[in-house]
């Protein structure tokens, strides 16, 4: 009955998303981001082995990490102790599919 | 003028004779092809005929014999039934032309050629009928040669049920219509009309209201009137074609003729309950006729349905008019009975119309089942366009016809106020009020007609394969051409119907009803106006506009036409369509109390519908009347018989006794 | 840059200019989980009001703008995937949404495509297993050229932090 006073003393409960956005958007499961001093080939092919949906691959001496096809499930950040993190990165909308890959240098070199 | 009329009207009732005569030798194609030209030349002169009485708006009287048993035979041409002479002589002047290709050659229709032809002979005479005895023998011989008409396919299953019941209800308002006539005629001590409309006063108040009631009743059951109008929705799929439009473009109206006679000529300026009465019993049908049309799958029955309705429309319009004039509210009296006699003349141009076209549907197609019909439009191109023009009429859109005389009887029956009496300026309204919920169900009711056979993807290999060529046109095209006319040139036909009322009610309101600017008036003034034929103008340049945005705005460029969007479906089927069913589905919700239907669903076994293989639904609207009404009243009849029939014995010394009880009873009584 | 790449880039400039302010979006289901859809749906909420931005979904194609795919492009939806498509009128963009969408769950095989973009051309990519609903903001602010394409700017290497 008295539902809109209910809504007038909750507020404005609408995200101001794209002006400002919100902090637990950040939180949310996300990509990994990596610090790659940190990688070593063993962690690298250790991780690639985790990935469970396949987003993460060896190529060379490069970590290949498809945005794309990334669940954000955290097997990689178990996985890669400390060189591993969640990046709390969600804009990643792309027009190029190609924009999504991400080549990740592994070791200090660089 | 009047003589040529008469002339005109003679040679119609001549060449029908010939056609009649002629129709004996339909057995060879020449035969069919000349009693249909018969018919179609007696109808034209009917037609002009009915129609130049009608323009004068005066009639003429000739008495042929004297002083001999029947009294004498009188016949007259009268303007009142001059409108009925002329919708009769359309009406087969449309028959005419579309009963060679529509019947084949062969005995049948040597039969039935004649019968038609008699029947339409017989329903002129009860038109030209100046003394009672003529008019009930035109009557019967009418009811007849109708009924010989319907059992034209006597060997199918059903017709001789529906010819009979047609001809059982016929008869039993025959005997009602004898009886309101010999009431009259003993208190006026004249079988003449003119000579019982002129001495009506003198018929003691009772036996006139009894009379009156009497007539009602019985032309009630020919005009369909509910609850008498359980042989319509039989008869009518049973006759072919051109029979059935007969029944309802014309029988139907001899009906509501009847009524006319009793109500505005023999028995003038009855109390307001007559007028009152034939009001309730004509919204009554009116409402009753187009839920139950709303129903009927079979576009025949539909139709006969939408005839009831449309007989509740023009009874409740000649209620209205009786009860303003018993108010003293003659002048709106006078326009009520106008606006009757135009939807009698309406109904009976697009009703002919649409009868005819459900022929052509069922010669091309094999069925008269809508959920069998479909995408008709492709197929029966000019029919459809045809069809169009007349559902249009009869759904009573602007400009066709049906909308001005609907429209006239709405500004009619809403100006119940001007009755001093309230509560019967509510019940006016009311009966507006009825009309208005039929109007609005009219027209979904005819969206339903039209669009599931004509429109969509043929829902049966009948349908798939209807083909124009062969198919009558003619007739129902010229039809559509007066659908057209009667609409836009209302104020035309307005103006010869003014000097029809002026002859039956003596009022003027022709300087009330028209302003030389075509628009209508409807008596007066202060109410409403309109202007069919500037509307008819007004919606062609309103049709025009879109034309124009999309002359100008087309896209030059190159378009992209794609298939119109399915759902995003593999293949998009005939069963998948909206069928007749399920259009109608709401009403039949809405309207459960009243259809009570009953529902039979077989399946061949208890899996989920999809895998149980085919389904079959049946589904049936209660029918009340029936039930409820005629069925005790036929287990009286038959309760009756039982109890009476032992004296039936068979026993010839038992018969010897009941000649020796009569004789010597004849022969007391005419001792004392 | 070729000329045909120059005449599809200004086809889109011209497209996202149409579509800045308003824009219909017709949802499609190639065979997802179901999970995308509920985010999808979150859009309408209170919280995310979808509709502030000038987006409105509408389930006829014939009134849509933007197509938004989910799914792995399963084979039996390819039909009704092009008939939407086909249904709705030009310029019109086309998103696909989700993980299964891009091809990263789902690899090709007589039952799947595996990628919405191997049966319709895709505009624009959203990435995310699902993505929350602020990504499918992003994405649709992306697709009108409201907000600029962040992730070609990422790299995802954490570099600076050993630098610190």
């Amino acid at each position: 009955m008295l539902w809109f006073l209910r809504g007038i003393r909750r507020g404005v409960v609408t995200t101001r998303y794209p002006r400002a956005t919100d902090a637990w958007a950040r939180q949310l499961p996300s990509p990994p981001a990596f610090r790659s001093r940190r990688l070593t080939p063993e962690l690298a092919a250790r991780l690639a082995e985790s990935c469970t949906p396949g987003a993460l691959r060896l190529e060379g001496s490069e970590l290949v990490l498809d945005l794309g096809a990334c669940t954000g499930c955290g097997d990689c950040l178990t996985a890669g102790d400390d060189a591993v993190v969640p990046s709390g990165e969600f804009e990643l909308a792309t027009s190029a599919r190609d924009a999504l890959i991400k080549r990740i240098p592994i070791g200090a070199e660089g | 003028m009047i003589h040529a009329a008469a002339l005109c009207v003679l040679a119609g009732a001549g060449l029908w004779l010939v056609a009649a005569a002629l129709g004996t030798t339909a057995a060879r194609v020449s035969g069919l092809v000349a009693a249909s030209a018969g018919t179609a030349l007696g109808g034209a002169g009917a037609a002009t005929g009915g129609g130049l009485i009608a323009a004068h708006g005066s009639g003429a009287v000739r008495t042929i014999g004297a002083g001999n048993l029947v009294g004498s035979v009188t016949l007259r041409l009268d303007p009142l039934a001059a409108v009925f002479i002329c919708l009769l002589g359309i009406v087969a002047l449309a028959i005419g032309l579309y009963m060679p290709r529509y019947h084949g050659a062969g005995r049948g229709t040597a039969w039935y050629l004649p019968a038609l032809n008699l029947a339409l002979l017989a329903s002129l005479g009860v038109l030209v009928a100046g003394n009672a005895v003529v008019f009930l023998v035109a009557w019967e011989s009418m009811t007849l040669f109708s009924y010989l008409v319907i059992l034209r396919h006597h060997r199918r299953a059903g017709v001789a049920r529906a010819a009979f019941l047609f001809l059982a209800l016929g008869e039993a308002g025959f005997a009602l219509i004898v009886a309101a006539f010999a009431i009259l005629a003993t208190h006026t001590g004249t079988l003449d009309l003119a000579g019982i409309a002129a001495r009506a006063d003198a018929v003691p108040a009772a036996w006139r209201d009894t009379a009156f009631v009497l007539a009602l009743l019985g032309f009630g059951f020919k005009a369909g009137l509910v609850p008498l109008h359980i042989w319509l929705p039989e008869a009518h799929p049973a006759a072919p074609a051109d029979g059935s439009a007969f029944l309802s473009g014309l029988v139907l109206k001899l009906g509501v003729f009847g009524i006319a006679l009793f109500g505005f000529e023999l028995e003038r300026g009855g109390p307001a309950w007559w007028g009152l009465l034939t009001m309730g019993l004509g919204a009554l049908s009116a409402v009753l006729g187009i839920l139950y049309a709303l129903m009927e799958r079979d576009l025949k029955r539909f139709l006969a349905y939408s005839s009831i309705e449309n007989i509740g429309v023009i009874l409740t319009a000649l209620g209205g008019a009786m009860v303003f004039s018993a108010y003293g509210q003659r002048a709106i009296g006078t326009f009520l009975l106008l606006a009757g006699l135009y939807h009698v003349f309406n109904h009976g141009v697009y009703k002919t119309l649409l009868f005819l076209e459900a022929g052509v549907v069922e010669h091309a197609t094999g069925t008269r089942d809508m959920d069998l019909l479909g995408g008709l439009i492709h197929r029966l191109r000019a029919s459809a366009v045809v069809s169009l023009v007349g559902t249009l009429g009869i759904a009573a859109l602007p400009p066709l016809n049906g909308f001005v005389s609907e429209w006239l009887i709405f500004q009619g029956l809403f100006q119940g106020f001007r009755i001093g009496n309230n509560l019967v300026g509510i019940l006016i309204v009311v009966a507006g009020a009825s009309l208005a919920l039929t109007g609005g169900l009219a027209i979904m009711g005819f969206a339903r007609g039209f669009g599931i056979p004509f429109l969509g993807m043929p829902r049966s290999r009948g349908a798939a394969g209807a083909s124009e060529p062969g198919q009558p046109l003619v007739g129902p095209a010229l039809l559509a051409a007066a659908c057209v006319a009667l609409g836009v040139g209302a104020p035309l036909a307005l103006t010869v119907l003014d000097r029809v009322v002026r002859a039956t009610s003596g009022i003027e309101i022709h300087a009330r009803l028209l302003v030389p600017q075509l628009t209508v008036i409807p008596a007066h003034t202060d109410f409403a106006a309109f202007s069919p034929t500037y509307l008819a103008v007004f919606l062609v340049c309103v049709a025009a506009v879109p034309l124009l945005i999309y002359l100008a705005g087309r896209p030059r460029g190159e378009s992209r036409i794609v298939p119109v969007w399915d759902g995003g479906i593999l293949a998009f089927r005939e069963a998948m369509q909206y069928t007749a069913t399920t259009y109608a589905n709401p009403t039949r919700v809405t309207f459960d109390e009243l259809y009570r239907p009953e529902f039979h669903v077989e399946r061949a076994s208890d899996d989920p519908a999809g895998r149980s293989g085919p389904v079959h639904y049946h589904f049936r609207v209660m029918p009340i009347f029936e039930r409820f009404l005629y069925a005790p009243l036929v287990r009286g009849v038959e309760r009756l018989a039982d109890f009476i029939r032992p004296i039936q014995s068979g026993d010839v010394n038992l018969y010897l006794l009941y000649v020796l009880v009569v004789v010597l009873l004849a022969y007391l009584i005419y001792t004392y | 840059m070729t000329e045909e790449q120059r005449l599809s880039d200004e086809l889109r400039e011209r497209a996202v200019a149409l579509f800045a302010r308003s824009l219909h979006i017709r949802t499609f289901d190639s065979g997802s989980c179901a999970v995308c859809e509920s985010e999808i749906r979150l859009l309408s909420a209170p919280h995310y009001d979808l509709h502030r931005l000038g987006f409105f979904f509408t389930p006829a194609p014939r009134h849509a703008d933007l197509l938004l795919v989910s799914g792995a492009a399963v084979r039996a939806a390819d039909t009704a995937l092009r008939k939407t498509l086909a249904a709705i009128p030009e310029p019109r963009i086309v998103v696909a949404v989700g993980a299964c969408a891009l091809g990263g769950v789902f690899a090709p095989d007589e039952l799947v495509h595996g990628r919405v973009d191997a049966v319709v051309p895709v505009d624009v990519y959203v990435p995310g297993c699902p993505p929350s609903p602020l990504a499918l903001l992003h994405g649709l602010l992306v697709a009108v050229g409201r907000l600029e394409e962040k992730v070609r700017t990422l790299d995802f290497d954490l570099r600076e932090e050993l630098v610190g």
